[in-house]
């Protein structure tokens, strides 16, 4: 064991895994995280806590991430590295270790031109492969980045992102072997909704012989209507979602859409379930957490294994 | 067709700034032995073939020089004509150097000086080899307000 | 080259409002050459000046005067017998020259007229584009010659990340993703290993104020 986390050991032990996603609230209040934690209590096996996601400025993930523990959820404390440097990393890491978090998704970030506060200044100090070396170099020798041991040092389950329908397309499988050699242990990827190409992807990534040394788990975010569709087709960067299933979502009354949305995730995840090389379920059902439970019990994931 | 009006030039201003720097100036004019190490150290030489008119000395005394010995017959035409050989023959690299001590740039620097007082300036970019576009908006950009 | 872009208009008035005598000093170099700050752009700029403070009633008055390049002393020195003059400078070059201004003239207030903007390249009359950060630690070679570190919205050296969507990057659809770049370039060249190996974390130079002397020139400053 890495890190003796409830993901691993689901994971290592072959069974499908389930996570979850939570964004911290853009204030103080804790509430708001109780609240979403109570939907997914007993339907994940660990929940992402996003890091000022979008680049708009929300309670960090480590203090949110805690708050999880307290309500009983394993979270993946996400750290982007927009906004963070290669001393601030190591340090948050080290605390977040110290308070009982155990699973880690080294990120990017999205630029800060996104977000509420456009005109920061950008780290970039170090990025996604090169923190994921990092948290690697700290568990397996004990190391800081610049060599100096570390006393008592932070044992992470470590994950990455992958976007199989990014640019260049041909280079992603490359990308994600990168990430493994850094480090890597398990991967999430990026919502997907078009099945052709993420098949592809799985299988150049199962013929190099990637997914044998890492779990992927698939992402997925159902629709709540055709408004969200068309919305992710346009705006969101490097998101690929196909015409069919706008229409599949039109040829429905509008206060069913959501439910076909749903419908149409849990096809996504009968198919994951007996696709070779996934490893388990990335359910993204932002600001819809409430519907995790029905998703979890349409997708037959319940109960979620004890370990 | 009409001819175009030749902007006259101001003879007392380019005299002061000729003047100004008259001792050293003519010194340095003065005591050139034409022994060519200028030449080698100039880049725009050794990359123009070895042309003769990229040496410095050459450049140098066909325009500074020109100026100095023709002050009271100066006219607008002669600076349009040294203009080539100060700002396309030369990039003011400072690398020219000669083993007599003359400071070779701020000889090229004061014709351009006098060139500058009278509204004759370098054209950018050279290497486009195309003339600064001269349109109306041309210089719209400048003094301009945030709102606009 | 180093491009720069002038101020708006109401920012300078702003800078120079209170100095009645101000001599606005332009450069032939670097911004001469993308049209923000030489000869013609200074005396464009004094009469929009002396124009603009005569209309709001402001005692007033702006002269011009271009040197060869504001980042080298010797061309500044033409300017010691009129300084005396002038209440305040205008500058047009870029920061670097606008600094040597102050320092040469320490008692006299120096403002620039223009924002230093990147080292960059002119693409055409008018169209300057960026393209190097001065890192102090040029990987060029490696990326086929195209600079992660500028042309990478996010700075990454083992990009892409998971934004670009038809070749552009997240951040803009008219500003080209560098890695897809980067990958074909590499890619027609035979040389994609060079971004199948992960590139280690960076020792950043220039955190600190640059300074450069030369080892044969060293015996020269340095006692």
């Amino acid at each position: 064991m890495k890190s003796g986390s409830n993901l691993e050991k689901i994971l290592s032990q072959g069974k499908f895994a389930v996570t979850g996603e939570l964004g911290p609230p853009q204030g103080s209040d804790i509430n708001i995280i109780k609240e979403k934690s109570k939907h997914l209590r007993g339907m994940v096996d660990a929940v992402n806590i996003t890091d000022n996601q979008t680049a708009v400025i929300r309670m960090s993930s480590w203090a949110a991430a805690i708050v999880a523990i307290q309500e009983g959820l394993e979270p993946n404390y996400q750290m982007v590295c927009r906004d963070r440097n290669r001393l601030a990393m190591q340090s948050d890491i080290l605390g977040a270790y110290a308070l009982g978090i155990r699973d880690m998704l080294c990120l990017s970030g999205d630029h800060q031109i996104f977000g509420n506060h456009p005109y920061a200044k950008k780290v970039f100090d170090i990025d996604s492969m090169q923190l994921i070396s990092m948290v690697k170099k700290m568990r397996d020798e004990g190391k800081f980045l610049n060599g100096d041991d570390i006393v008592e040092p932070p044992k992470m389950f470590i994950g990455a992102a992958a976007n199989p329908f990014g640019d260049p397309y041909d280079f992603r499988v490359f990308r994600l072997a990168k990430k493994i050699e850094a480090g890597a242990d398990f991967i999430q990827t990026q919502c997907i909704y078009n099945m052709d190409i993420f098949r592809n992807w799985v299988k150049q990534a199962n013929d190099m012989g990637l997914t044998e040394k890492v779990y992927i788990l698939a992402g997925v975010t159902p629709m709540k209507g055709v408004g969200m569709a068309r919305y992710m087709q346009k705006n969101v960067p490097g998101l690929d979602v196909p015409d069919w299933l706008i229409k599949r979502l039109r040829g429905v009354e509008k206060k069913k859409q959501a439910s076909e949305g749903i419908k149409i995730c849990c096809e996504q995840i009968e198919e994951f379930k007996e696709m070779k090389g996934i490893a388990g379920v990335h359910i993204m059902a932002i600001e819809w957490e409430q519907r995790v439970p029905e998703i979890a019990e349409q997708a037959k994931l319940l109960p979620r294994p004890k370990v | 067709m009409t001819t175009p009006e030749v902007k006259s030039i101001d003879k007392e201003k380019i005299k002061d700034i000729l003047n100004d720097k008259k001792g050293k100036m003519k010194l340095s004019l003065f005591v050139c032995a034409h022994c060519g190490l200028c030449a080698e150290s100039c880049p725009l030489y050794r990359a123009h073939d070895r042309n003769p008119e990229y040496m410095p000395s050459y450049k140098v005394i066909n325009s500074l020089g020109k100026l100095y010995k023709k002050i009271k017959k100066l006219d607008r035409n002669f600076l349009e004509e040294i203009k080539e050989l100060i700002w396309k023959n030369c990039v003011l690299c400072g690398r020219c150097y000669c083993p007599l001590g003359i400071d070779i740039p701020s000889m090229i620097a004061l014709a351009r000086g006098v060139c500058r007082s009278q509204g004759i300036s370098g054209v950018y970019p050279h290497s486009l080899g195309a003339p600064e576009e001269d349109f109306p908006e041309a210089l719209s950009h400048i003094g301009v307000s945030e709102k606009e | 080259m180093i491009i720069a872009k002038v101020k708006p208009l109401e920012e300078i008035k702003d800078m120079v409002k209170d100095y009645p005598k101000v001599l606005n000093v332009g450069c032939a170099g670097c911004t001469a050459v993308c049209l923000a700050g030489g000869q013609k752009e200074v005396d464009t700029l004094n009469t929009q000046l002396n124009s603009s403070f005569k209309a709001d009633k402001v005692s007033f008055q702006v002269d011009g005067f271009t040197v060869e390049r504001q980042c080298e002393m010797q061309f500044l020195a033409e300017l010691d017998k009129i300084a005396g003059q002038y209440n305040a400078f205008l500058s047009m070059g870029c920061g670097a020259g606008v600094q040597f201004l102050a320092e040469r003239f320490p008692r006299i207030p120096v403002f620039p007229a223009v924002n230093t903007s990147f080292v960059g390249v002119n693409k055409d009359i008018g169209w300057y584009e960026e393209r190097c950060s001065s890192c102090g630690d040029c990987v060029l070679g490696i990326t086929g010659g195209i600079c992660p570190v500028t042309m990478c919205a996010k700075g990454l050296f083992n990009g892409p990340c998971g934004g670009p969507e038809d070749g552009h990057c997240e951040v803009d659809k008219d500003i080209p993703c560098a890695w897809v770049n980067i990958y074909e370039r590499l890619k027609e060249q035979g040389r994609l290993e060079n971004i199948l190996k992960i590139f280690p974390a960076r020792d950043w130079q220039n955190q600190i104020q640059g300074k450069i002397i030369l080892e044969p020139y060293k015996k020269r400053y340095i006692k």
